[in-house]
């Protein structure tokens, strides 16, 4: 498409992306994925997708049920018992609000409620830090949701739609969060694709719930009490076994993606410059563009530096992370998690990668960006800069493992 | 493997690639039209084949009324991409363009001490919404905003003459000393954005009337700057007691422009375990609380007609009013009007913070409309 300049003589080309928020993005695909039920409670940064819901519903764009809850533990008991009869649910929260849904999140997994849900990616804070980290999302890393993480806008639509695909395949039946880099991704509006409704409802069919709680499928109770001499590691199997199972629905799913919208992602992992590298940096969310920058910088002097995303933190793809790492010399893993006397102190992303190469170890730092304090470039290339140190000498600065970057003040 | 160079570093200079616009203005009033510019600039430059990205700055919570809030539009080379920095520091040479669409807001540093002039490169366009002539603004930029010495356009603009939203008189003011996107762009990009046809025409008789003037601000020449920076507390070991606390923050009182800032806050180790923060010594005041940047208002007592019956003092949510005798402390006020609301006499007046220190009046000032913000934070 193309639209006149005013003296009508020179066409100006209407590019097909337009710059639109994270918050809308997700809001888009919500409606492209025509969800039956939205729970909504305001938190940074979730408040931005519901007042774009609200918007969007006020509008007459689409119809759902759009219910505000008096809490965050409510907002997800309401996703979930939704669930439980049939609609497809839309929820979120962040920080200490999810801390606060612990309880309703936990059982939609043992539940296998196929919610999806936004988690964003907000400092657990006494009262006022709404800076990234990721601790939130990773409470709930033991408790059976799938957690895929997002990059840009873009990528938080196009996981939002496929994410209610595997959470509601019938092999997985597993709730799913997208953990969206706080206001990183929700608040930047960045240019975005809005793909047809056509397109999207052939890749994503309207849910068919297998045993609703509806008298017109015949009578089920649902998650009814059982002692666990009766029924116990049974039930907790099923979830086990839905999680390994996801692995295949999730690259079939993607897949399709591409079929049908056309646009391409490796399901698990995005890895770039790792051809030939000898150290890798390993991240994921919002700042792998600034990572990516800050490798190409260093790749610039000689040094043959890597970066590998995570797209999926549940399942944790560590076959794909041991394939793509099994040329390097040294990893270094950009981190906004913390885990307070985890081995060797690191942060929990550190700590998962380290499990996972376990079988075929690499030496490994851990550079943790907490407290929402925003990283700079330089800071992603200090980190190489160190690591590479590292792989050559075998020495680091004091001989540290984990560092914090942007520490004001001794990193003891 | 190679040995780095041990001076290579990334820093500014990779954000300084990327072409910025500021855009300063109020919490809730300018939510709205701050969004509206924003998206407007954003989609003409993907006009003009640019990847461009808008935010707010998260850090300034522009949720909060009348708290000083910044958006940047940020632009560069479709091939490269763009960082994603949410709360990007106004330092080095960042900004080509900064937009204030409250002349009260040149009073003060924003909510973040960063001044207007931070960030800013030399030769940028400073566009002001404002009633003011180009010599009065010119003026309160010498006199309150620290700067390390800068020379550009200034283009001011009364934006509501053309509008209710003051984005696109701002917009038409900004194209006349702006040139990564070219009036054609705008256009274009409100017609694809679907924006009202009144809003092309109020960017382009705006882009007519808006005044432009060449500025050298010298960095002697400020007095802001003269007034000197802020001391750094010594680091004493294991040191986090009362003391130390007021120390930093008399420093962080004392801090000109935002690097300024960020130089005097504390290290972890001089932070009192479990975040506590001391109160003042009796009879002083807390520094670090001050919230006098959320003023655009301000209330100016008649002493003639007060008839020192209490009632301010009593309903005043800040405490901000001395209960001995009537007097409001500037401080902490932040220009709320409930004290001119509940005078029986009505002995205070509202007026603006310009008018109060200045003598200005700024019928700009008088055409805040609430402006629906868009998506909540």
């Amino acid at each position: 498409m193309k639209v006149l300049t005013r003296a009508g003589t020179e066409a100006i080309q209407v590019p097909k992306k337009k710059p639109i928020t994270g918050a809308r993005a997700i809001a888009e695909a919500v409606k492209l994925a025509d969800v039956d039920v939205i729970a909504a409670y305001p938190i940074r940064p979730y408040t931005g997708i519901m007042n774009a819901l609200a918007e969007m519903i006020a509008n007459g764009e689409f119809t759902a049920e759009i219910i505000v809850a008096d809490s965050e533990h409510s907002q997800f008991e309401i996703a979930k018992h939704a669930s439980a009869v049939g609609a497809r649910t839309f929820v979120g929260s962040s920080g200490v609000g999810l801390a606060y849904a612990a309880e309703a999140v936990i059982v939609t997994a043992m539940d296998q409620l196929p919610v999806v849900a936004i988690a964003g990616c907000r400092a657990l804070d006494d009262p006022g830090n709404f800076g990234m980290e990721w601790n939130d999302v990773l409470l709930f890393r033991d408790s059976g949701w799938l957690v895929s993480w997002a990059k840009d806008p873009q990528e938080a639509l196009d996981m939002t739609l496929v994410a209610y695909r595997v959470a509601e395949d019938r092999r997985v039946m597993l709730p799913h969060f997208i953990a969206v880099d706080g206001a990183t991704i929700t608040h930047i509006a960045a240019p975005v694709d809005v793909p047809p409704k056509k397109d999207v409802t052939e890749f994503l069919p309207p849910y068919r719930p297998p045993y609703p709680l509806d008298p017109a499928y015949g009578p089920v109770t649902k998650a009814q009490h059982i002692a666990p001499s009766l029924i116990g590691p049974e039930q907790r199997k099923h979830v086990d076994v839905a999680m390994k199972r996801s692995r295949e629905v999730i690259a079939d799913a993607w897949r399709d993606y591409a079929n049908y919208v056309g646009r391409k992602y490796d399901p698990f992992i995005e890895a770039f410059h790792m051809d030939n590298a000898e150290v890798a940096l390993v991240t994921m969310g919002a700042y792998t563009i600034n990572a990516l920058r800050a490798v190409e910088e260093v790749r610039r002097d000689g040094v043959r530096a890597g970066l590998v995303r995570l797209r999926y933190f549940r399942p944790f793809p560590s076959w794909d992370l041991r394939r793509v790492l099994s040329g390097v010399e040294g990893v270094g893993v950009l981190d906004f998690s913390y885990s307070f006397g985890s081995p060797d102190s690191g942060g929990v992303l550190f700590n998962e990668v380290r499990a996972a190469m376990y079988e075929d170890p690499k030496p490994a730092l851990d550079f943790l960006f907490l407290g929402g304090r925003e990283p700079k470039p330089a800071e992603f290339v200090k980190a190489l800069k160190i690591l590479h140190e590292y792989v050559r000498t075998g020495k680091t600065p004091g001989d540290k493992r984990v560092f914090w970057l942007t520490l004001r003040g001794e990193d003891v | 493997m190679v040995a780095l160079p041990e001076e290579r570093s990334l820093g500014s200079s990779y954000l300084e690639e990327l072409i910025w616009v500021a855009i300063h203005g109020r919490g809730v009033w300018h939510t709205g039209p701050a969004t509206t510019l924003a998206r407007t600039l954003a989609m003409a430059g993907m006009m003009a084949g640019r990847e461009s990205y808008y935010y707010m700055r998260y850090d300034d919570s522009p949720e909060r009324v009348n708290i000083p809030m910044m958006f940047y539009v940020v632009m560069g080379d479709p091939k490269v991409g763009v960082l994603l920095p949410e709360e990007v520091e106004p330092v080095g040479n960042l900004f080509s363009a900064v937009v204030v669409m409250d002349s009260g807001l040149l009073l003060k540093e924003t909510s973040q001490r960063a001044s207007l002039l931070d960030g800013v490169r030399d030769n940028a366009a400073i566009v002001v919404n404002t009633g003011l002539s180009p010599g009065q603004v010119t003026a309160l930029l010498r006199k309150y905003q620290p700067s390390r010495g800068w020379s550009g356009k200034l283009v001011t603009v009364s934006a509501s003459k053309y509008h209710t939203n003051v984005a696109f008189g701002l917009i038409g003011a900004l194209l006349r000393a702006w040139n990564v996107v070219s009036l054609d762009h705008v256009l274009s990009a409100l017609e694809v954005l679907k924006i009202d046809e009144g809003a092309g025409r109020a960017v382009a008789s705006a882009y007519g009337d808006a005044l432009v003037t060449e500025v050298v601000l010298s960095a002697e020449g400020s007095e802001a700057a003269r007034e000197g920076g802020a001391r750094v507390p010594e680091l004493r070991a294991g040191s986090w007691d009362a003391e130390t606390y007021r120390e930093y923050q008399r420093a962080l009182s004392q801090a000109r422009g935002y690097e300024d800032r960020i130089r005097v806050m504390p290290r972890w180790e001089v932070i009192a375990p479990g975040l506590i923060e001391f109160g003042p010594r009796p009879g002083e005041k807390n520094l670090g609380f001050k919230t006098d940047f959320a003023r655009i208002e301000a209330p100016v007592v008649d002493k003639t007609k007060c008839i020192d019956c209490k009632l301010c003092s009593y309903y005043c949510p800040d405490g901000a009013i001395d209960f001995k005798s009537i007097e409001v402390d500037y401080d902490y006020c932040k220009g709320c009007g409930v004290c001119a609301r509940v005078c029986p006499v009505k002995a205070i007046r509202m007026v603006s913070e310009l008018e109060r220190v200045e003598g200005l009046e700024d019928p700009e000032l008088k055409k805040l409309s609430l402006a629906v913000r868009e998506y909540g934070y």
